[in-house]
């Protein structure tokens, strides 16, 4: 067990019951709904009362009831075994632009900072739970998964999209070099996976099993995969796509000091961080808003990549400081809030009229995706001599897909602006599948293999509870 | 300076805020109303060094209305209680009489110079800015009130009443501000109500989010999802009033009182927010400042010079009716007023919705007159408090003069120990 692991049973240590909730009944979610319609009745009387306004208030109202409502629709979900993700999904799409417009393309623009703060929570936390002594067991089995999930998915993804490439408007008329390189970059999207959604549903269930600690371990390691690879192919199929393009070393060049400078500051700020919680530990909320909006500005505008930063930072922190606990707990504490307004309006963002004109191509791709990562689990099963339960169910947590995906996307539309606008819409569509279906199948395998379960708790409160 | 280096700037402020809640070392420095952060801010803004720039301190309004807004529900969920004990109803009519009187009195001196001066200005404009002056002129801070107590260790039944007082007048500025912002909904079209109704309206929305923050705390309650709760019905409650034209401060505050009255966990919500309310304050007071534009109107600073002597008037007016009515204070001075005049953390904060709310004139001269009465209350109220407090003989003759609170206890005259009516601290009031 590492230095900052607590002895109360996994890696979670105390914080175990931190979040779960008494059984609640009928009576309680029935509250719960009545409670949500009145809230959308409020919203909607008051915007449709006020119409025309796109002056803060109305971004400040979105962000309560998204809070509000994202919460409510996650307990009203729970019975029915969907993770608190979908809750939290299903109200932004409800409230937002594409059905009831409660929380406008206004709203939802203005809220994408909330972005920056919670993808920096989900590094920093990300790194913290890579426990050394976890990664050093599931080594192996770790490095089978990637290495055939990446080759085989890559490959046969891109093989995929170059054979049904005539379904997608925007690559129908490419030429074959072309459709090859645009098949490539594909992918590239289709290897990417959700640390958000993973650690999203970790945070709800507290699951500490192999299953989860493998699925985590795989999609903190597949974010830093999936920025090299995309380096690579991006400089290799320039060229098909632009035959006047000569291949360029800088761009890895470019990547290789983004790395190394990412990891040195990375490790420099999980030292300082854990010499802060040390000596002083106090209001962490006010640290990690710092981080999330100041330092990744900071870091963005010297070209160093703030996810890895944060998630270097909270690797040293777990594992070389006994700060680690504290660490995970103070984001915990944060995340509770901005977890929840991050997938509401991740839910909100989904382009429904999008997703209705491209569904069958984006299922398609979707489910071919699916089942190639089904497939390259298996066999990195196999290869890793994994136990049963990871035989199983370690494809369920790499189907989700959510802000990376996205994120690749935008990166791949301004490095080939020709097509990149359809490559985008494409790349949304597919999202949008995935993520609504994949954190439910990755909530189900936890249940199934009963790593969800953990005790009643109403959270902690020193300042009272030292009273008694 | 761009917005980053502005939001980093009040997360320092923030962090500062935090320890001067929480560290035992810094409690009784600084001023009471912390009016030095609005001069900070006045002069770090566009209208002296021009280090924030009016665009970034725009892109900040959304920011400055939340933290209102919170600062309004933190002083909701207190309103009526000292600590755990409810302020008796006598006192908490007494403060609220007070804090009427005085925010009357100053309304009607600018209501009706205005209309003889300044005949330009139209009525709703004059009836909106006699409001807002009114209310920014009727608070006495509590925290001023706590820091003279603490910092020359108070205790008895003056001390007591003065407490309970201050900590009962938020309601009048926070109910004229509801009132004014009132007049001027943006929803008239399609809800034709009259300004009492729209003031109705205000409360109503706090106390039904109110009501929904109870329900979802529950019997079951759990610190990690209450946050949740909190800031989603408070921002839920701001953002619904903004939009609608009305008074965010109002209706927040409503829903404070609400979770109060009727929530079991009152006592666990209390300790969760207090200690949010330093760092909110300090850079909402600092923002507050940097909004200070003197040349906003032409007849701001004699506005502003009437606003203060008719505080001053009508302080020491209801001080006089205070030393009448209440038994306990029947052995003070005459001036016992002068120690009520220190405004602080609610005058700004109304000042600042103003401001955000009817940017130009109107807003500005009520900003202007809320640091105004801030500043001067922080050079006569305190003063004038310690020499009510001598007299009524609650200050030790060894506390006279003051120390930094780290100094070790002289063992001729260790510090009293709080009387169960005491705020536990200056000013998170539950750190000690």
């Amino acid at each position: 067990m590492s230095a900052g692991a607590s002895p109360a049973g996994g890696p979670h240590g105390p914080r175990a019951d931190h979040h779960a909730s008494a059984p609640k009944g009928p009576l309680t979610h029935l509250t719960h709904a009545l409670v949500l319609l009145l809230l959308f009745a409020l919203l909607y009387a008051v915007t449709r009362a006020v119409p025309e306004n796109r002056g803060p208030a109305g971004t400040i109202a979105s962000i309560g009831f998204l809070l509000l409502a994202g919460t409510l629709a996650s307990e009203l979900t729970e019975p029915l075994g969907l993770p608190h993700l979908s809750g939290y999904i299903a109200a932004g799409v409800i409230a937002g632009p594409h059905v009831f417009k409660l929380v406008d393309r206004h709203a939802v623009h203005e809220l994408s900072p909330v972005n920056a703060l919670a993808l920096a929570l989900i590094a920093l936390a990300g790194g913290a739970e890579l426990r050394l002594e976890i990664v050093r067991k599931g080594l192996k089995s770790l490095a089978w998964h990637s290495l055939v999930q990446v080759l085989l998915v890559f490959v046969t993804m891109s093989a995929v999209f170059f054979a049904a490439r005539r379904l997608v408007p925007f690559a129908a008329e490419l030429s074959v070099s072309a459709a090859i390189g645009v098949a490539a970059l594909w992918g590239v999207i289709a290897i990417t996976r959700s640390p958000a959604a993973v650690l999203g549903i970790l945070s709800q269930t507290r699951a500490t099993g192999p299953l989860a600690m493998h699925t985590l371990a795989f999609v903190m390691t597949s974010d830093l995969i999936v920025t090299i690879t995309l380096a690579i192919v991006i400089t290799a199929v320039r060229p098909l796509m632009d035959p006047s393009a000569t291949m360029s070393m800088h761009e890895l060049q470019v990547l290789g000091r983004e790395i190394v400078g990412s990891i040195a500051i990375g490790t420099t700020l999980g030292l300082a961080l854990s010499a802060y919680m040390r000596l002083i530990g106090r209001q962490l909320i006010l640290v990690f808003v710092a981080l999330g909006f100041g330092a990744t500005e900071m870091l963005r505008y010297l070209r160093f990549e703030p996810l890895l930063v944060f998630m270097v930072a909270g690797f040293v922190v777990m594992n070389l400081s006994k700060q680690g606990d504290k660490l995970l707990h103070a984001i915990e504490d944060a995340a509770s809030v901005v977890f929840v307004l991050f997938f509401a309006v991740a839910g909100a963002e989904l382009d429904l009229p999008l997703l209705k004109q491209m569904w069958p191509v984006a299922l398609l791709f979707g489910a071919s995706r699916a089942l190639f990562t089904w497939i390259a689990a298996k066999i990195g099963s196999r290869l890793a001599d994994d136990p049963p339960v990871l035989a199983r169910w370690s494809w369920s947590g790499l189907v989700s897909q959510a802000g990376l995906a996205l994120g690749v996307g935008i990166l791949i539309a301004r490095a080939f602006p020709s097509f990149g606008g359809g490559f985008r819409a494409l790349v949304v569509a597919c999202v949008a599948l995935n993520e609504l279906l994949g954190p439910i199948l990755f909530k189900r395998a936890l249940d199934r293999v009963g790593e969800t379960e953990a005790p009643p708790s109403r959270g902690s409160l020193p300042s009272l509870t030292d009273r008694s | 300076m761009n917005a980053i280096w502005l939001l980093m700037g009040l997360l320092v402020l923030s962090y500062l805020g935090s320890f001067l809640v929480g560290q035992h070392v810094l409690r009784g420095f600084g001023l009471p109303s912390g009016a030095e952060y609005v001069v900070l801010g006045f002069v770090l803004g566009p209208s002296v060094l021009g280090v924030f720039e009016p665009s970034t301190l725009t892109a900040f309004d959304p920011i400055a209305g939340v933290a209102l807004g919170w600062l309004a529900l933190v002083v909701g969920l207190d309103f009526g209680f000292v600590g755990s004990r409810r302020v008796p109803l006598a006192r908490l009519g007494l403060g609220a009489f007070m804090a009427l009187a005085t925010g009357c009195a100053a309304a009607a001196a600018v209501f009706f110079s205005v209309a003889r001066f300044v005949p330009a200005l139209g009525r709703t404009d004059r009836t909106l800015l006699a409001i807002g002056v009114g209310a920014a002129s009727a608070e006495t801070t509590r925290h001023a009130v706590l820091w003279v107590t603490q910092r020359y260790s108070a205790t008895g039944k003056v001390s007591s009443l003065i407490a309970d007082i201050a900590d009962s007048d938020d309601l009048i500025p926070l109910l004229l501000m509801g009132g004014a912002f009132a007049l001027v909904p943006q929803a008239t079209s399609l809800w034709p109500i009259p300004f009492y109704g729209w003031t109705i309206v205000t409360i109503v929305l706090g106390l039904v989010l109110g009501l929904v923050a109870v329900l979802l705390l529950g019997n079951d309650f759990r610190l990690i999802q209450s946050w949740g709760v909190l800031l989603g019905t408070s921002l839920l409650t701001m953002g619904l009033t903004a939009r609608v034209g009305l008074s965010p401060l109002l209706a927040t505050f409503a829903m404070g009182v609400t979770i109060a009255v009727i929530s079991p966990h009152r006592e666990e919500v209390v300790a969760m927010v207090r200690p949010t309310e330093h760092p909110v304050i300090l850079p909402a007071l600092l923002l507050a400042g940097a909004h200070v534009n003197l040349k906003a109107a032409p007849f701001l600073p004699w506005v502003a010079a009437l606003a203060l002597a008719a505080r001053i008037a009508g302080k020491l007016v209801t001080g006089l009716v205070v030393r009448a009515a209440s038994p306990d204070a029947r052995g003070t001075s005459p001036l016992l007023g002068l120690g009520l005049l220190s405004s602080g953390s609610v005058a700004m904060s109304v000042g600042l919705a103003f401001a955000l709310r009817f940017p130009g004139q109107v807003g500005h001269t009520v900003l202007f007159t809320a640091a105004a009465a801030a500043v001067f209350g922080e050079f006569v109220g305190p003063q004038s408090l310690r020499a009510t407090l001598r007299q009524a003989g609650e200050i030790a003759e060894a506390d006279r003069t003051p120390r930094p609170s780290f100094w070790p206890p002289r063992p001729s005259a260790p510090p009293a120990p709080p009387t169960p009516d005491q705020r536990p601290s200056f000013p998170g009031k539950g750190d000690a």
